[in-house]
């Protein structure tokens, strides 16, 4: 067991202070551990080498002499092997942890422990006192969350059975581009290889566990490609006028502007409000009963009054 | 504490991550270190020999990290190779990122400081990674705060919260009991004083919180509440009608095409759901819910067809 982490952190050390790139005989003959035949020192090294890739640790393949070019060597550059985010202010420190802390408990518990640790290391004194007291939160613990942010992060295809609105089991292979959470829900989005198009799905209708097809980085996400700018075009919005009873339908009038230049009864208040989906949008109206009236888009007025007419029919 | 044995891998993570962490932190106690680390002094101290017997090619005490520890306190020295801190992974980055994002939605406004310094670090973080993941929080961090100290120091609160079911605000005195999820949702089960009954509030729904002075009361006699039950039938967008009466999605409820069973504390819940969904949604019982219904439908309706909102351009 420890034989193994043993070689693991000496392999990084020789790796990180080379100045040239090592051969393989020679990390075989000066790093500790490596025994065995030939072949299983070999099995030894390429296993060590997935391992610390997949600690994020970079080995540079390169050739160390021009004139056997043949023979390539292997060396970590240091700049590839340490912290990224330049320099950090003990505000920012501040920041980051408290963002880490986030997720404690959640998800993805032990890559905020690790981000965490990585940085206390850096040994500036967070200045706590600089920030409001906040107690960030990341309340999900679905499995497929990590799953997910990792074949992200790799590129690495995944595919997944989804609930459909008619609870019919899909098939689905996807290349993940991003995760987001909005209304409470995280979403996964990608490129759904089957229909050749982005498509989004609800994490929570995902049935079982995600499963990861083939090799990491087995695609690119587009440089364009921007999570933020893909939620913004799913909502292409529609605008519907409403009355809402003073005082009444609280969440609708949240959301709405209110018109003050059209004509309307005493008791009620004429809003704007802007939604994607018209079924939704039905089902939120007829949520607030007598308290609110859809006056357009004729569509959705039509569509709110046939459902009343069924219920009347239906239980009258 | 039964421990989990690490695996090879996660602990030469660790022992990369020890060496910077003990050389800006020389003399830390052992007990701090393994809490820092979540490890146990066990595992701590046989992490710190295994250390021990790493170093440079060569191997000889030149080579070798040198560990003083014997002491109960950690300093380190010969580490040079490995004292830079180590890089942050992509999952990493990943979750520093949404962490931030939780925190700019809760940050006031005027503390352009913190939110310039936040942009600034999201920046950073999206040219290596991309922008590829963000959460719009439903809930503001500090709120959170704020229930979890009235909690440890046994006050009460003072909210203002918005009902959905009941579609209004009221200022409430609650004493907080416990922070939740339920149904995916965060709630605080309080005792609630203005109704004088146990209530569980999402926290989504709370409009402003301040700790109230009074000291909590020590024992409550709790009262019991009565679920609802309603028999539905669902005839269309059956996971989006499923998910809104809270009723457990799996393939196999399309299966049973028979009908579901919607349970809540609330009557007025269940009827507004059955309300939102009638283009989906017939329920078959109980019969007060079926008048009650109707009478909705029927007053609606009304609207719709009065002269009340003729003229309308």
């Amino acid at each position: 067991m420890s034989r193994k982490t043993e070689r693991l952190v000496n392999l990084t050390i020789a790796l990180l202070a080379t100045k040239r790139y090592l051969t393989k005989s020679e990390i075989f003959r000066t790093v500790d551990g490596y025994v065995g035949t030939p072949e299983s020192k070999e099995r030894m090294f390429e296993r060590d080498k997935d391992d610390l890739r997949n600690l994020g640790i970079m080995i540079e393949v390169g050739t160390f002499d021009p004139l056997f070019e043949d023979e390539s060597g292997y060396r970590i550059k240091p700049e590839n092997y340490q912290f990224q985010l330049g320099e950090l202010d003990s505000k920012d420190i501040a920041l980051l942890s408290l963002a880490a802390e986030a997720w404690r408990g959640a998800a993805l518990d032990s890559s905020a422990l690790s981000a965490l640790v990585k940085l206390h290391a850096i040994g500036i004194e967070t200045d706590s006192e600089a920030l409001p007291d906040l107690a960030p939160a990341i309340i999900s613990k679905d499995a497929n969350l990590a799953i997910a942010i990792s074949a992200i992060t790799s590129r690495t295809v995944i595919s997944f059975t989804y609930l459909s609105e008619a609870l019919q089991e899909e098939s689905r292979i996807l290349e993940p581009y991003a995760v987001a959470s909005r209304y409470g829900h995280w979403y996964l989005f990608g490129m759904d290889l089957d229909r050749k198009d982005l498509r989004s799905f609800r994490l929570d209708r995902i049935l079982g566990t995600l499963s990861t097809k083939g090799r990491a980085a087995n695609y690119d996400i587009p440089a364009t490609y921007s999570v933020e700018s893909h939620l913004l075009e799913n909502r292409s919005q529609q605008s519907a006028e409403l009355y809402l009873r003073s005082g009444r339908a609280l969440a609708l009038r949240t959301r709405s502007i209110e018109i003050f230049d059209k004509k309307t009864p005493l008791g009620w208040e004429r809003v704007s409000i802007k939604y994607r989906d018209q079924d939704r949008m039905a089902e939120e109206i007829l949520w607030y009963g007598e308290d609110a009236v859809v006056l357009s888009p004729e569509s959705l007025r039509t569509s709110v009054i046939e459902s009343l007419q069924a219920g009347v029919v239906r239980y009258g | 504490m039964a421990e989990k044995q690490s695996t090879p891998l996660e602990k030469a993570a660790r022992l990369l991550d020890l060496v910077p962490y003990i050389s800006t932190h020389q003399g830390v106690a052992l007990s701090e270190l393994a809490a820092e680390f979540a490890v146990s002094e066990s595992e701590l101290l046989s992490d710190l020999n295994t250390l021990w017997m790493c170093g440079l090619p060569g191997y000889t005490p030149l080579e070798l990290i040198d560990l003083e520890f014997e002491s109960g306190f950690v300093s380190i020295r010969n580490a040079e190779t490995l004292q830079k801190v180590r890089l942050l992974t992509k999952d990493e980055l990943v979750i520093l990122l949404i962490g931030l994002d939780l925190l700019t939605k809760s940050i006031d406004p005027k503390r352009i400081d913190l939110l310039d310094a936040i942009t600034g670090l999201q920046t950073k973080i999206k040219i290596i990674i991309g922008d590829i993941a963000m959460i719009a929080p439903i809930v503001n961090s500090s709120y959170r705060a704020i229930i979890l100290n009235a909690i440890a120091s046994r006050k009460n609160l003072q909210i203002l919260y918005h009902s959905l079911i009941r579609d209004h605000l009221t200022k409430r005195e609650i004493t907080p009991i416990e922070l939740m999820v339920d149904h995916g949702y965060e709630v605080l089960q309080a005792y609630c004083h203005h109704v004088g009954a146990y209530r569980t509030f999402r926290l989504d729904s709370i409009a402003d919180i301040s700790i109230s002075g009074i000291q909590q009361p020590l024992t409550i006699s709790p009262l019991e509440d009565e679920a609802f039950e309603m028999e539905i039938t669902i005839s269309k967008r059956i996971r989006s009608t499923l998910e809104r009466f809270r009723i457990a999605v799996s393939s196999d409820a399309a299966a049973r095409s028979e009908s579901f069973r919607a349970f809540s504390f609330s009557q007025d819940w269940l009827i507004r759901s059955a309300m939102s969904t009638l283009a989906a949604t017939e329920v078959l019982s109980p019969i007060s819910s079926r008048l009650e219904l109707a009478r909705k439908c029927r007053k609606t309706l009304d609207l719709y067809e009065s002269a009340l909102f003729d003229n309308i351009p």
